[in-house]
């Protein structure tokens, strides 16, 4: 097993290598490459696949009771300061590897269908791949800088990806609004890691938790101050895992090709927010107050996520404001101290999300062959419809997806929901009650989006509802999509089809982990928690936990979990299928709550309104100082020099009587200073 | 002086090629650029090779050392010498020099006094990192202005004649100060002498040294620039042609800094303790001030010059730092800045050539007929943001964790410090994708496509940008390949600075941080048995 190891930085350098390759050939033979294709594709898919096999081998050893394999460098040094860089594999980053490669796997496979027709196939392909290999780096950094590094170039490859289709005015705006507010993020998750180096001199987890918990224990370093550090290296996971209220970026981050939403947006990077908590346990477990912080702010953004998910009518949008809900119960599960339970959720949400998501992309895909290329028409849920005939795998592979994300049993994400509620109810009954809300207009706005989409009456060929989006989306898409003939305004069928092979084969695969995975994190036998547990806990403690297993109180709450899930499902069916209740007359009563819901309670109206405008003001503001004041004042010396000369050339007559008073003039006036002072 | 005059060589080679630049019979301008271009080439390789065989990482004095006597009454030598913080600078010349001369290839315009120029710089730039002599320093200093002057005010744009007469009075403003300090530093005491190190053995009083730090502090406060004595900067880079960009961002700003370094830090080690918290204060102000302003510019090459002023900042705090780490990530940061700066401001050369606007409100969608220049252009761009991979990243990073753990400063300074400074961190996306976002994406300007042809990047082109890229990256990758460079100098530097802060006195270095206060003190104990 030892060559496996030595061996387990190829995972994250061979898809590097794939994409330098690839990048290499569209910036010097751009024609040839480009036309390469399917080619490429293959390469960079297999060179996925053997990351994946590795990712694999090295899950099952660690499995097998594998130690901890940890090999480093000295990477940068000054003086005595030394930095080393390299990687670790524990059961953690082996279970991240697994999730990753297996979702980035099946994400190129299902894009080879997907991006079939688009000029930039080979350029997505070697995006994928610089963004599996930096996200493969991220999982098995061992110490703070290095996770920081990695952290930053997948948010550089989610800015390239998000901005794909660059000449969208949209992604445009999106892409840079993802970017600054990671970096907004960033900025906590530099000034916490540079706090915590100068507290405890290192950068590495266990490290830093030891020695800051000695700090403070001890009283040489002001608990407080190890609050502020803790959670400033919280923001960073609040920008990356969109929670409240740094969350925006996401929603518009959908602009970017639906692959690319599946794998970045909802199964991996976003989830790295999550998985940095996880790696700080060390350092957070012994500061009550930033657990805490950490366990409201997931709970707050699982509910406001959900409260906007239930009137988004793009599909992906309402994916997106899901993902950010169910973002919020893992950062919550961190933050109550169920690290376990967290990370399952990590897991299970990975692969149905990330089904979903490809699923919608399935429904855009064929969308787009009635309604034509402009996500305004392609991506509204009020188009479609009874999709469930033409495009059965989707519709069932999404149902189960649906099935799943409400926690309804025995699909996975009942297990893990049902784990981090549980013990939410011990830490504290007000989290529960909010997370289990949540679940409830989960189910909800999941069911509504399924019927919407797969049941009832196809209405893609309603051309009012066509004109009337296309009305209300206004001249921010008109333009652009006009300007180019990929942009056809009609489509050349009249009914959806069903995705090609390639599309709908990953999202069979995925369904299988959707059904089946939660199984391995049954409370009563739970071998997740035996694999992944806080780095605090011990094994044997928690098979003394397992023992305990209480089955009145399992049934208790799971039977609470799945009776709101339940009743979520059956108002969206009532509404949106039997059409009993009119959602749209629920709208009208409460114009306000509704607006509010639509408008994702006004974060972007109020950020624009202080943030963007109020920055661009200031530096215009700083510029007219720069320009007036500081230039000026530089300018007006050399005017002064100017006119100084211009008034002194007229001393210069050339006549030595009057150059002689001048001398005379001045001695005079020398004398008078003098004697006077 | 046993060896082969490498310096001597490397400085005097491109000068004496210049001057047969008159008699190469060249009609159309084609010949004197191959000329140009394999004479940088030559001069490159044998700088690589004299480092290759000449340079001692480990030693952190003076190497590759030549004297001899020029003028003996007025003490004046031709010394020259490189030491780690020299050498780097000394090799980023040679780089960003050829590269600029191969960037220069559409030049039509006088192509023989232009590139006589270019080579005349050449070799001066080189002179100044080099030079062991105050006297010499200072003459190299100004002579390098000349051809700056010249190519700013021919071939620059439409107010290129006050943007030039602006540089000029600006800098030999500038080093009027640094005459006067030289030559009170020379004459002091009882010896005469303009050797260098002579001179920084002398022993100063405190009010003196603060007076000499002063004076040069000026000077090299225009040339790096700091605020607010940069006001020459924006206008000289918004006239200049992009050749001239590369050489002023790449190169003539870190003469500022190396200059601060080997003189108000290096011989004025009192003075420099007393100024150094003013020294991190500006250092913020050119971070966030030229962040905020380089944002509100809707000018192309404003916008990035005001971005190489706020990137200088980061030199300024490394500097100041008291530290190790810090010390070296300012140098980092310069060499660093050196390759980035050029490669943004190439990128802006080339957009114009295509554009023929500098006005972004005039731009838009260009990137999606130009593929090769949208890739370019992000590239740039994302290392100058310091995203991890590149250099920049690292660099800042030096200087950020090598200010956090002084003990040089309060720990309340050092909050304000670097929260600010990390501000920029927030700031330099803002502005950078902005630029990106109304430049490159978006619909097409369809004004700007009636009126010119936008043609893709050609060869040329991508291979400047590619050479500009490997080290930027490759320092990137794995920092150690230049930092070994002139770690051991760095290091003297900063113990030499150390021992003239009050409460660091016979202190050994620890990392401030809390916990080695509370940690055993044995390992303190070694390392001040070490020192």
């Amino acid at each position: 097993m030892e060559p496996l190891y030595q061996y387990a930085w190829l995972i994250p350098v061979l898809p590097l290598l794939g994409a330098t390759l690839v990048g290499i050939g569209l910036i010097s033979l751009n024609k040839a490459t480009n036309n390469l294709r399917q080619i490429v594709a293959v390469f960079i898919v297999s060179i996925t696949g053997v990351a994946m096999v590795m990712s694999f081998a090295i899950l099952w050893s660690q499995i097998q009771g594998h130690p901890v394999y940890n090999r480093t460098i000295e990477w940068a040094s000054a003086g005595d300061f030394r930095l080393t860089m390299g990687y670790t594999i524990d059961h953690i980053s082996s279970l991240m590897l697994v999730i990753v490669t297996t979702v980035a796997f099946l994400v190129m496979i299902y894009t080879d269908g997907y991006m079939a027709h688009d000029d930039g196939y080979v350029r997505f392909y070697a995006y994928l791949s610089i963004f599996s290999s930096s996200m493969l780096g991220l999982v098995i950094s061992p110490n703070l800088v290095q996770v920081y590094i990695f952290w930053e170039l997948v948010g550089m490859c989610s800015y390239l990806l998000i901005g794909f289709w660059f000449d969208r005015k949209p992604a445009a705006d999106a892409c840079q609004k993802a970017f600054v507010t990671n970096r907004v993020g960033d900025f906590g998750l530099l000034l916490g890691m540079l706090g915590l180096y100068w507290a405890t001199g290192s950068f590495e987890f266990g490290v830093m938790g030891e020695r800051l918990e000695e700090l403070v224990s001890s009283g040489t370093l002001w608990s407080g101050l190890a609050v502020i550090f803790a959670i400033l290296v919280f923001l960073g996971p609040v920008a990356k895992s969109a929670q409240f209220p740094l969350h925006v970026w996401l929603p518009d981050a959908m602009e970017g090709p639906t692959p690319i939403s599946a794998l970045i947006h909802a199964a991996t990077m976003v989830a790295a927010g999550v998985f940095l908590i996880a790696r700080m346990y060390p350092v957070f477990e012994n500061i009550p107050i930033a657990m805490n912080t950490i366990a409201w702010t997931g709970a707050a953004t699982a509910f406001i996520g959900a409260t906007i998910a239930l009137t988004q009518n793009d599909i992906k949008k309402g994916l997106a404001y899901s993902t950010m809900s169910q973002l919020g119960y893992m950062v919550m599960a961190m933050g109550i101290g169920s690290y376990t339970a967290g990370l399952f959720h990590l897991m299970t949400h990975a692969y149905f999300k990330a089904m979903l998501f490809l699923c919608s992309g399935s429904v855009i895909h064929g969308m787009e062959a009635v309604v034509g290329h402009n996500p305004v028409v392609a991506q509204d849920m009020r188009l479609m419809g009874g999709l469930r005939k033409y495009m059965p795998v989707t519709a069932i592979t999404f149902l189960i997806g649906t099935l799943a994300i409400c926690g309804i049993p025995p699909f996975a994400g009942f297990w893990s929901k049902d784990e981090i509620l549980g013990q939410a109810m011990t830490a504290n009954p007000a989290l529960w009650f909010i997370g289990w809300a949540t679940a409830g207009l989960t189910a909800f706005y999941m069911f509504r989006m399924y019927f919407m989409t797969f049941e009832g009456e196809f209405r893609g060929n309603d051309t009012g509802i066509r004109q009337q989006l296309l009305a209300a989306s206004g001249v921010v898409f008109g333009p652009g999509a006009m300007d180019t003939k990929e942009h056809e305004d009609h489509g050349h069928d009249d009914s959806p089809h069903e995705s090609p092979l390639t599309m709908a084969l990953p999202l069979v695969v995925l369904a299988i982990p959707s059904v089946a995975l939660g199984l391995i994190g049954r409370p009563w036998a739970n071998n997740f928690e035996e694999f992944i547990h806080a780095p605090s806990e011990s094994l044997a403690e928690i098979t003394a936990e397992a023992g305990q297993f209480d089955w009145t109180e399992f049934g208790i709450m799971a039977g609470l979990s799945v009776a709101i899930a339940t009743a979520g499902i059956i108002v969206a069916f009532l509404a949106y299928r039997a059409k009993k209740i009119d959602p749209n007359a629920i709208a009208k009563k409460y114009p306000a709550l509704y607006k509010f819901s639509l408008n994702k309670w006004y974060f972007d109206e109020i950020y624009n309104q202080v943030f963007v405008i109020g920055s661009r003001r200031l530096a215009r503001q700083i510029m007219e100082v720069d320009s007036r004041v500081v230039d000026g004042a530089v300018n007006l010396t050399g005017l002064a020099t100017l006119l100084s000369g211009e008034g002194l050339k007229y001393l210069e007559t050339g006549r030595a009587q009057f150059y002689a008073l001048i001398v005379f003039a001045a001695v005079l006036g020398f004398v008078l200073v003098f004697s006077i002072t | 002086m046993e060896h082969f005059p490498w310096l001597t060589t490397v400085i005097l080679f491109p000068i004496a090629a210049s001057l047969l630049i008159p008699i190469i019979p060249d009609k159309d301008g084609k010949t004197v650029r191959w000329y140009a271009l394999i004479v940088g080439l030559i001069d490159f390789a044998i700088l690589v090779y004299a480092f290759y065989v000449g340079y001692d990482l480990n030693n952190p004095g003076l190497q590759l050392v030549e004297s001899y006597t020029w003028i003996p009454e007025l003490d004046l030598k031709w010394s020259l010498g490189a030491d780690g913080l020299s050498m780097p600078l000394i090799m980023l010349t040679g780089f960003v020099t050829t590269l600029a001369i191969m960037a220069a290839w559409p030049v039509t315009l006088k192509p023989k006094l232009f590139y006589f120029l270019m080579l005349a710089m050449y070799g001066g730039q080189i002179a100044v990192f080099a030079v062991q002599d105050m006297l010499l320093f200072f003459l190299v200093w100004e002579l390098e202005l000349v051809p700056v002057y010249l190519i700013l005010s021919i071939w620059g744009g439409k107010k290129r004649l006050y943007a030039a007469t602006k540089f000029i009075l600006y800098t030999a403003g500038g080093s009027l100060f640094i005459l006067i300090a030289a030559l009170t530093m020379a004459f002091h005491g009882d010896t005469v002498t303009f050797d260098m190190s002579a001179i920084a053995a002398k022993d100063y009083s405190f009010n003196l040294q603060l007076l000499l730090y002063a004076g040069f502090f000026i000077a090299y406060g225009v040339k790096l620039p700091i605020f607010p004595l940069h006001t020459w900067l924006p206008d000289a880079h918004g006239e200049a042609t992009a050749p001239a960009h590369m050489l002023l961002a790449g190169i003539l700003l870190k003469m500022g800094g190396y200059a601060l370094l080997r003189m108000n830090a290096g011989m004025l080690p009192d003075a420099h303790a007393f100024f150094a918290p003013v020294l991190v204060i500006l250092g913020v102000v050119n971070i966030v001030y030229a962040a905020f302003t380089s944002f509100a510019q809707r000018n192309l090459k404003r916008k990035i010059a005001y971005s190489s002023i706020s990137h200088m900042g980061f030199v300024l705090i490394g500097i100041a730092s008291f530290t190790d780490l810090g010390t070296s990530g300012a140098m980092l940061q310069m060499i660093s800045h050196g390759l980035i700066g050029a490669s943004l401001f190439f990128m802006v050369g080339c957009t114009y050539d295509r554009t023929h606007t500098l006005m972004l409100d005039e731009m838009g969608g260009i990137g999606k007929q130009m593929k090769k220049v949208f890739a370019m252009w992000t590239t740039c761009s994302l290392a100058s943001l310091a995203l991890p991979g590149m250099s920049g990243f690292i660099a800042e990073l030096m200087v950020f964790v090598g200010f956090a753990t002084s003990d040089a400063y309060s720990f309340t300074f050092k909050v304000i410090i670097i929260c600010l400074a990390a501000v920029g961190v927030i700031l330099t996306p803002i502005y950078l994708l902005s630029m990106l976002r109304e430049m490159l994406y978006g619909p097409e300007n369809k004004e700007l496509v009636e009126h010119t042809k936008l043609i893709d990047a050609e060869p040329r082109e991508v291979f400047i940008i590619a050479c500009l890229l490997v080290p930027i990256i490759g320092i990137g990758l794995y920092p150690k390949i230049v930092t070994q460079i002139y770690d051991s100098t760095t290091n003297q530097l900063t113990a030499l600075m150390r021992n003239s802060v009050p409460s660091l006195v016979q202190e050994a270095y620890k990392p401030s941080s809390p916990y080695s206060l509370l940690s055993a003190k044995a390992p303190e104990i070694e390392l001040a048995a070490s020192k």
